[in-house]
């Protein structure tokens, strides 16, 4: 999906959050100021701030599904550079296993298995990382705008 | 998010308020559940929901399910227009009953 948008600058921001569900509107809080700084337009806006959210949504959910009551943080990084945008996740969980990353069929319709297809949806580029220390996951999700 | 319930005859319509994410949707299911188990129709009134990610759809999915289930009816009701697209690139459009 695309949205017209205006990245006028290269940009870098990152910002530390607690691996909970209760984190997940400080991560969405974080992004839509950093893009409101880009000017991208709201449609799109939108769009990434979903995908953003259902990412880290995937840390909570998945990578620290064993360890629930954690302390753990993770690092949300937004920076674009000549209108690239990459925004990179970093945390400490259970390691993810790419090739076991899909999304439901959408017409298997029952709750649950969207936020990747959401996120793949969005974005141009889905890519999981080897974490350097002390980081475990690193995953970059990055849109041309 | 916060929310609140009116009654009329059998059906019951909730309005839910604020963004619905991971951290709201067992609260969400904790108001609209009970009525679909008590057999009423309910109207889920999403005017002043901004904000809806994969977990609130799966609410509406599970919410949806759940009252065929039972022979009730849930219609989805005053969707804004940020949520719509969720549940249009979720293609729920023809699933869900949206007014």
């Amino acid at each position: 999906m695309n949205g017209s948008s205006i990245a006028q600058m290269n940009h870098n921001e990152k910002k530390a959050f607690l691996v909970k569900t209760s984190s997940l509107k400080d991560v969405r809080t974080f992004c839509r100021e950093v893009f409101e700084k880009l000017e991208i337009d709201q449609n799109l806006k939108d769009e990434l701030v979903l995908a953003i959210a259902e990412a880290a949504q995937n840390i909570v959910k998945h990578a620290y599904k064993d360890n629930p009551s954690s302390n753990d943080i993770m690092v949300v990084e937004v920076s674009c550079v000549n209108n690239k945008l990459k925004i990179a996740f970093y945390d400490r969980g259970t390691p993810v296993d790419p090739e076991k990353v899909k999304h439901r069929e959408l017409d298997n319709i029952r709750p649950g298995g969207l936020g990747t297809f959401f996120i793949q949806e969005i974005m141009d580029a889905v890519e999981f990382k080897d974490g350097k220390k002390p980081w475990i996951n690193h995953l970059v999700l990055t849109k041309q705008l | 998010m916060t929310y609140k319930v009116t009654e009329e005859g059998d059906t019951s319509t909730v309005f839910l308020d604020g963004e619905i994410d991971m951290d709201k949707t067992e609260g969400a299911k904790e108001v609209i559940f009970p009525l679909i188990d008590a057999g009423k129709n309910v109207n889920l009134n999403l005017s002043n929901v901004q904000y809806m990610d994969s977990s609130g759809i799966s609410v509406l999915i599970e919410s949806h399910q759940k009252a065929l289930e039972k022979g009730t009816k849930l219609i989805v009701k005053d969707v804004s227009k940020s949520v719509l697209k969720v549940i249009m690139m979720a293609k729920l459009e023809q699933i869900l009953n949206l007014e």
